[in-house]
């Protein structure tokens, strides 16, 4: 896709204000032990054959800077387009409804008026899925939309996504919050470039609104409509939607259907070994990444790269980022350990499944 | 080019027949080794790890795999401006064109390579070795003794000496004698084919030794002796550690092995000199609710329902519900399908055993048993 470019705006963070996303936006938000939030809307435009991405970041962008670097991981290290790291309007993650908020775009307009691409693709960080991006072009295109919004039918009731009023396919209100059955709104789609240039004119004045809010009052002038996605989706705004998404991959099925041969999804590269089972090691129903050494017992758990898992320690039904320690004897159980803790010998952490426990971020 | 005091020539065009089944078709330094690794990162990261960014690789046979696995070098930060990996295939000009026959020739035939980079120091490798060495420390040591070669060198067991090239030394390491693979070896210092010379006298010793009719053009049974006869000064470096030359299949098994256990004679998490590679992006391993997993290093990718024990589970390798892998290695890819059992095998890359099927055994008098790359093993076939 040469005449797309993506924008994605990773200034968005999560309505619920948890330890984990104190001190990192949820873009950078470490998922299914090797990946970031991020890597799956990086990976949906590249994968489509976009090579030029502009990333709107939020004031405290350094783990997202850490993450994707020039880009080169997802192919973005271009002598022409490649990555754009474009600043957020305001200083400050914005925690409300907002996802593609006008003055971030109108801020960036240069961005979209140096470039020559018919179509602007657009994705927050906050939803994991596989898509591909050309049959939602290939749909954009053949029924002549002004913008082609990606949705699914809510499954649950969800009060941190958007969703919208639709007539035969065509979108003519939207609404915060998402009941069972309602479109959903999966934060991605494509709009042509040059209505985005003319929209940044005719909103301009009401700049502080999302662009979908200041759209509610146009759309029987601007054309969006529905291209529905039927594989997973994980929206995730809270804790509990981080854990469950992060279980969920536990089914090889999911997995399977999220990481696909033909769209794999990328992320930064690391030189780290194999995972190693050690001898007397008992592991069952879990995700091992690389680098991780289990001495004890692990069961129904997600282990980031690099965790040592100590002779007589126990982890269930949690998740152990990169750089953990649980030593000897500890019990780790309904839990979510940040980065780089260590859990000293003989101690537990434990939750509830309905409620699970966070260990917050190691400060070293 | 800016002048360098260092360069690499990394030999890479070996095809590794003993290896069989494992290089039918890909060249020996680019099959996997140790789960996510090939056989090429080794000397590739301690190149990284040692200073030295300007290497040339010599490739030639089945070199695609190679070529693309080792890209413009990024994965061992060896992509730099004026330097970084340039890869030296055989090439014709306008005299005809000639296959690279024997090491030095390989060399001989890239010195306008070595004359465009105009190092002091050349250092001479193999591409297919396992150890962790830091060149800067011997260059140091050649620098030191104002040599003109200075070889790379460690106590093989004595039965084994007949298979090296063995020097004897004295006690300042300067080299008095040198016999390749000597039927009764009169010492048991080994040659580890790592050669750092002094760049004039390689230029120069290669010149001479290409027009001599008698030559085999090789390092260790002519440049050597050559040298040795000439009274140059050479001399040892000794290495203490970890080192194989993976080329039979049984030793590829063997030094796989050695990466397991409480404590593996090879440490592949050591943090120092971490050892690189151009690793592809796979989700981490899944192991099912069934699974038994134990000594065992298991990749990203990969997806254990059944039993696995002592082995090595390479990116994206697969064992079925019900099925063991005993004392094997599964390159990348490779599948052991539900009910089927593996013992003592290497399994190819992508190579399929399928449903119920038994490869290998434990009986140690037979040989290892070898699955090649994409070869699927059904029920009557092994």
């Amino acid at each position: 896709m040469e005449k797309v470019i993506g924008l994605i705006t990773c200034n968005y963070s999560a309505k619920e204000s948890t330890a984990l996303t104190e001190s990192r936006p949820v873009a950078s938000l470490p998922y299914f032990g090797r990946y970031r939030l991020v890597d799956f809307a990086l990976s949906n435009m590249v994968n489509c054959g976009i090579r030029t991405v502009g990333m709107v970041m939020p004031y405290n962008y350094r783990s997202i800077i850490d993450h994707v670097g020039s880009g080169k991981d997802w192919d973005l290290d271009r002598k022409n387009g490649g990555l754009f790291i474009l600043p957020g309007s305001a200083f400050g993650t914005s925690r409300t409804g907002a996802r593609f908020l006008l003055r971030d775009l109108v801020h960036n307009k240069a961005y979209f008026t140096r470039s020559t691409s018919d179509a602007v693709f657009f994705s927050t960080a906050n939803f994991v899925f596989n898509a591909d991006l050309n049959k939602v072009y290939d749909a954009h295109k053949e029924s002549g939309a002004d913008v082609t919004v990606i949705v699914k039918t809510a499954s649950e009731k969800d009060a941190d996504v958007t969703a919208f009023d639709v007539e035969d396919g065509r979108v003519c209100g939207v609404h915060h919050g998402a009941n069972f059955g309602e479109t959903m709104f999966l934060d991605c789609f494509v709009i042509n470039r040059q209505l985005l240039l003319d929209m940044f004119d005719w909103y301009g004045p009401t700049d502080y609104l999302d662009l979908f809010e200041a759209m509610s009052g146009d759309f029987g002038r601007v054309n969006v409509r529905t291209y529905e996605y039927d594989g997973y989706v994980a929206p995730i705004f809270n804790k509990r939607s981080y854990f469950r998404a992060n279980m969920d991959l536990l089914d090889p099925r999911i997995t399977a259907e999220l990481f696909p041969d033909e769209r794999t999804v990328k992320t930064k590269t690391h030189d780290t070994p194999p995972a190693k089972f050690e001898v007397g090691s008992h592991v069952l129903n879990s995700a091992v990444s690389s680098g991780d050494r289990i001495y004890g017992s692990v069961s129904d758990t997600i282990l980031g790269r690099n965790v040592i898992i100590e002779a007589g320690a126990t982890v269930r039904n949690s998740i152990v980022m990169q750089g953990c320690v649980v030593k000897s004897g500890a019990r780790v159980e309904n839990a979510i350990v940040d980065r780089a803790n260590v859990v000293p010998a003989g101690t537990e952490l434990r939750g509830t499944p309905e409620d699970v426990l966070i260990k917050e971020k190691s400060r070293d | 080019m800016s002048k360098k005091e260092c360069i690499a020539m990394l030999l890479a065009g070996g095809q590794g027949s003993r290896l069989g089944a494992l290089t039918s078709n890909v060249a020996k330094p680019a099959v996997s080794f140790g789960g996510k690794f090939r056989i090429i990162d080794f000397a590739l990261s301690n190149c990284a790890n040692s200073g030295i960014t300007t290497v040339g690789v010599l490739t030639q046979y089945r070199p695609y795999l190679l070529h693309s696995y080792i890209g413009t070098g990024e994965a061992w930060n060896l992509d730099e401006r004026g330097g970084g990996v340039s890869i030296l295939p055989p090439y014709a000009t306008q005299t005809g064109g000639a296959w690279y026959e024997g090491t030095a020739d390989a060399v001989t035939q890239n010195l306008g390579y070595i004359e465009t980079n105009d190092p002091d120091y050349v250092l001479i490798l193999s591409g297919d070795q396992l150890y962790r060495m830091d060149y800067d420390d011997m260059l140091e040591t050649h620098k030191k003794n104002n040599a003109d070669l200075t070889i790379a060198v460690m106590p093989v067991p004595w039965e084994e000496a007949s298979r090296f090239g063995i020097l004897t030394a004295d006690e300042d390491g300067r080299i008095s004698k040198f016999t390749e693979k000597p039927k009764k070896p009169d010492s048991n210092l080994a040659s580890m084919g790592i050669y750092i010379f002094t760049a004039d006298l390689l230029v120069e010793t290669l010149k001479e030794d290409a027009n001599d009719q008698n030559s085999s053009h090789d390092f260790g049974g002519d440049i050597i002796p050559k040298l040795l006869e000439a009274g140059k000064r050479l001399y040892t470096y000794k290495f203490e550690g970890f080192w194989r030359d993976v080329g039979t299949i049984s030793s590829y098994h063997e030094t796989s092995m050695d990466l397991l256990g409480p404590n593996p004679a090879f440490d592949i998490f050591s943090n120092e000199f971490p050892i690189m590679s151009n690793s592809s992006t796979r989700p981490p391993a899944l192991v099912g609710k069934d699974a038994t997993i134990d000594d065992c290093l298991v990749s990203n990718g990969c997806q254990v329902y059944g039993t696995a024990k002592h082995s090595i589970l390479s990116t994206d390798a697969y064992v079925g519900e019900r099925a063991t892998v005993i004392d094997s290695v599964l390159l990348p890819g490779a599948r052991v399908k539900d009910g089927a059992h593996v013992v003592r095998a290497i399994l190819g890359e992508n190579s399929v055993v399928e449903e119920n099927v038994s490869v290998g055994s434990v009986d140690q008098t037979k040989d290892t048993a070898v699955i090649g790359n994409d070869v699927v093993v059904g029920k009557g076939e092994n």
